[in-house]
C-alpha cells in the first residue's frame, strides 16, 4: 500500500480505534515522539502499525523541535508521561554550523566528538530520569546536495564525510538503553532523490518525502515489537518453486532447477544462501510444503546444489493438508507462538489463505522473480531484532538438534531412558556481568513460563548483581546434541528472614527436561545462602503463561492468598524438597 | 471523467466520506477533517491520481477547491 492509501487506513480505523482497543487482545504501549521535523503522520502511521502488531500504543507527541528542551527540562510532560519507548528523530537541518573548509583534521575530529557529545549526554539525561525507558534514536539521512561535489566524500572537512562520521561515533557511543535506528540506511535504499522532498520539508517540515513515511514507521515498529516480547522466531518455507525451480514430485530430486550454471538455479541458490545466512544468527528454519514426505526431503539429502542441508530445518512438514494446520503445528512442535512465524511461499492462494486463517503469522509478500526474493524478504525485514546474542546464534542449531530428539524420543519406550539419554548437563550459579545482556532479553521474551511477567532492563539487571538483598540466578544446559546456554533466570528478593521469587523464567526450548527442577535446587541453595528460612512466591496470571499456574504448588508452596489478580505462595525453606532430575551438575 | 469528479473521488478517499461533494468556494473550514495533515494526504493522493507535481509556490497559495481544479488544469 503506498501513503495516500495507508493514511486512508489509518484515519479510518482511528474511528474505530477505542472499540479496537477494548475487543482485541492486545499489549498496551506508551510511546513518545519528539522530533526536529514534523511527526505526526509519522504518528498515524505508527499508531496503526503498532495495532496489526497487537500493540496498542498511547502516543505522547512533543511540540516541534523540543527534543533538547522537553529532556532538559525536569518538569517537562515527557518525564510525567513515562514513556515505555521514546523516539528521537533528529534532522540534518538540526545542524548550524560545519567547521570550516580546509580546516585541519584535528578541529574536523573536534567537531565530531562535540557533536557526538550533545547525544551522549542527551541520552544519559534520559536514562537517568526515565530508568524504564527504551530511547529510540534514529541517525542522520545524509542529504543528496553537496557543494563539493564528488570531494564532499572524501575531505575531512565535507559535510557528508562529517555527517556519516557522527553516525558511526553515535552507534559506538551506545549506551544499553539506546537502540540507534539506521535512517541512512532507509534513506540509501530507496534513493536520496526519493527519500528527501525538500518542498514536503519547506512546506509541512516533513523530514522525508510522504511516500517514505512507511517505511520510517516501520523501522521504529520492529523493536517497539521486540522488546514487547512479541518476536519473529521462525521462518517456515515452501519448497517447489521456492527453494528451487519446478516440482520435485514431477521433476524428481535432482531435475529440480538449482543448477549453479544456469540463472534461475543461480536465483533459488541465492534465496537459499540468504536463508542459510538467517539460519546462522538465530533464526530457525521450518519447512510447510504440499508433498509427499519421502519426496521432499530427497532434495535436502541427494541433490549437491542444495545450500540448505537437512540439519538445517528445526521442522520438516510434507504432507497435503491445509497450510495454515501445518504453520499452526510447526508453531506447537517447536514450541513456539504462532504469532512468532514468518511464512514464504510463492503461491498467492496459499498466502491468501494464511493471511485470512492465521491472521497473526507475518506472510511475505514473494515476487514473481526469485531472483527477487532475498531482496524481499529483507525488505520485509521481519527478523528485525535490535540486539544479536550468542544464543541466538546457537539458537537455529540447537532447535534442528531439538527436532532430532523428537525423532529419538519416538524411539524410548519410557521417556525416563529417553532423559537420561540425553546426557544433559546442567549449571546454576549467581548471575555474572558477561551474562547480563542474556538474562535480560530471556526475562524480556519469555511469555509462557514466567510466574510474574516482571520485564527488567539492562541497567536494572547490571544492578541486581552487585546488590547484597537480591540474588539473580542463572541456569544453563547442554546435552549431546547442543549446547543450549542460559535457559532459565530467577531473581530472589531478600526481606528480613524471607526470600521472594520476583522472577522466575525458562526458555520453552527446554520444557520437560526437569530444568525447572534442577532450576528448583538452585533456587533453595541460594535462600540458604541468603541465610532465609522461608520462601515466599507470587503467580500473576496473563493470557500467555497458564502452564505454570500450578507451578509453585508442584513444588511444595501453600497458597496463602488468592484473587483474580494472582496468588500468593509460601514455603518453610525446611521443607523443601528437590526432585532428582537426569541433569548432571556440570563444573 | 472531468477534473472535478476525479478529485471528488480523491476527496472522498481522503476523509473517508462519500457524501463529498466538491464546490468552487470549498474550503478546509467546509469539511471538519480538513487539517494540515489531511491537506498533505490531499496534495500526495491528487499528484498521484493525475500524474503531476505541484511546486512549493503553487501548493502553498491554493485558498480553495476552484483553485485546486484550475492547478490541476494548468499542469494537464
Amino acid at each position: 500500500m503506498d501513503f495516500p492509501e495507508l493514511f486512508s487506513l489509518a484515519k479510518k480505523f482511528k474511528k474505530t480505534e477505542r472499540e479496537y482497543a477494548e475487543t482485541a487482545e492486545l499489549t498496551p504501549r506508551k510511546i513518545a515522539v519528539l522530533g526536529s521535523s514534523g511527526t505526526q503522520l509519522l504518528t498515524e502511521l505508527l499508531r496503526l502499525f503498532l495495532y496489526k502488531e497487537g500493540i496498542s500504543p498511547d502516543i505522547y507527541e512533543g511540540e516541534y523541535q523540543s527534543t533538547y528542551s522537553e529532556a532538559m527540562d525536569d518538569g517537562s510532560p515527557l518525564y510525567a508521561f513515562r514513556p515505555d519507548f521514546l523516539i528521537l528523530l533528529p534532522h540534518h537541518t538540526d545542524i548550524k554550523v560545519f567547521p570550516p573548509l580546509l580546516c585541519g583534521r584535528p578541529e574536523a575530529d573536534e567537531w565530531v566528538r562535540n557533536e557526538t557529545e550533545f547525544f551522549t549526554a542527551l541520552w544519559e539525561k534520559l536514562a537517568a530520569k526515565l530508568p524504564k525507558t527504551k530511547i529510540l534514536e534514529a541517525n542522520f539521512a545524509v542529504p543528496p546536495e553537496r557543494e563539493l561535489g564528488n570531494l564532499e566524500g572524501s575531505a575531512h572537512y565535507g559535510k557528508s564525510v562529517l555527517l556519516q562520521k557522527l553516525n558511526l561515533a553515535m552507534a559506538d557511543r551506545l549506551p544499553s538503553a539506546v537502540t540507534l535506528i539506521d535512517v541512512e540506511y532507509l534513506a540509501q535504499n530507496v534513493g536520496k532523490g526519493r527519500w528527501f522532498s525538500n518542498k514536503d520539508y519547506f512546506l509541512s517540515k516533513l523530514g522525508c518525502a510522504p511516500d517514505c513515511l512507511p517505511a520510517l514507521a516501520a523501522a521504529f515498529v520492529s523493536p517497539i515489537r521486540f522488546y514487547s516480547g512479541r518476536i519473529r522466531k521462525c521462518l517456515a518455507l515452501d519448497l517447489d518453486n521456492t527453494l528451487w525451480g519446478g516440482v520435485v514430485g514431477d521433476d524428481g530430486a535432482s531435475g529440480i532447477q538449482l543448477s549453479p550454471n544456469h540463472p534461475v538455479g543461480e536465483a533459488y541458490r541465492a534465496f537459499q544462501r540468504y536463508v542459510k545466512a538467517l539460519a546462522a544468527r538465530g533464526v530457525i528454519l521450518a519447512v510447510c510444503s504440499k508433498n509427499d514426505l519421502d519426496t521432499a526431503r530427497e532434495p535436502f539429502l541427494t541433490n549437491p546444489d542444495m545450500i540448505l542441508k537437512a540439519e538445517d530445518i528445526a521442522c520438516f512438514v510434507a504432507n497435503w493438508e491445509d497450510k495454515a494446520g501445518n504453520l499452526k503445528q510447526i508453531a506447537e512442535t517447536l514450541n513456539i507462538g504462532v504469532d512468532s512465524l514468518v511464512f514464504f511461499d510463492d503461491n498467492p492462494a496459499e498466502r491468501a489463505i494464511v493471511r485470512q486463517f492465521l491472521p497473526q503469522v507475518h506472510v511475505v509478500n514473494v515476487p514473481e522473480d526469485p531472483a527477487d526474493y532475498a531482496a524481499a524478504l529483507s525488505a520485509e525485514n521481519p527478523f528485525d531484532w535490535p540486539e544479536l546474542t550468542a544464543e541466538d546464534l546457537k539458537r537455529g542449531l540447537s532447535y534442528a538438534a531439538a527436532s532430532r530428539q523428537r525423532e529419538i524420543s519416538r524411539k524410548f519406550v519410557d521417556y525416563d531412558s529417553y532423559l537420561r539419554n540425553l546426557d544433559m548437563r546442567g549449571e546454576s550459579g549467581r548471575l555474572q556481568k558477561p551474562d547480563a545482556e542474556r538474562f535480560a532479553q530471556l526475562i524480556n521474551k519469555s511469555n509462557q513460563f514466567n510466574l510474574r511477567t516482571i520485564r527488567y532492563t539492562d541497567a536494572e539487571i547490571l544492578e541486581l548483581i552487585s546488590s547484597p538483598d537480591a540474588y539473580p540466578i542463572t541456569v544453563k544446559l547442554r546435552d549431546r546434541f547442543a549446547d543450549y546456554g542460559l535457559i532459565s533466570c530467577i531473581i530472589l528478593r531478600k526481606s528480613h528472614d524471607t526470600a521472594f521469587i520476583d522472577t522466575w523464567v525458562m526458555s520453552c526450548r527446554v520444557l520437560k527436561r526437569g530444568v525447572e527442577n534442577f532450576a528448583w535446587g538452585a533456587v533453595v541453595a541460594a535462600a540458604r545462602e541468603m541465610g532465609c528460612s522461608r520462601i515466599n512466591g507470587e503467580y500473576l496470571p496473563t493470557k500467555k503463561n497458564a502452564m505454570v499456574a500450578c507451578f509453585l504448588p508442584e513444588l511444595g508452596f501453600a497458597a496463602t492468598q488468592s484473587d483474580e489478580n494472582g496468588t500468593n505462595y509460601t514455603l518453610d525453606l525446611a521443607n523443601a524438597r528437590v526432585k532428582e532430575t537426569f541433569i548432571m551438575v556440570d563444573s | 471523467m472531468d477534473i472535478k469528479a476525479k478529485l471528488q473521488e480523491v476527496f472522498r478517499d481522503v476523509f473517508d466520506d462519500g457524501d463529498i461533494e466538491l464546490r468552487d468556494n470549498m474550503t478546509a473550514a467546509d469539511i471538519e477533517d480538513w487539517d494540515s495533515l489531511a491537506h498533505i494526504q490531499l496534495i500526495v493522493a491528487a499528484e498521484k491520481a493525475f500524474g503531476v507535481k505541484f511546486f512549493t509556490a503553487e501548493v502553498s497559495r491554493l485558498k480553495n477547491v476552484g483553485d485546486f481544479i484550475a492547478l490541476i488544469e494548468n499542469k494537464l
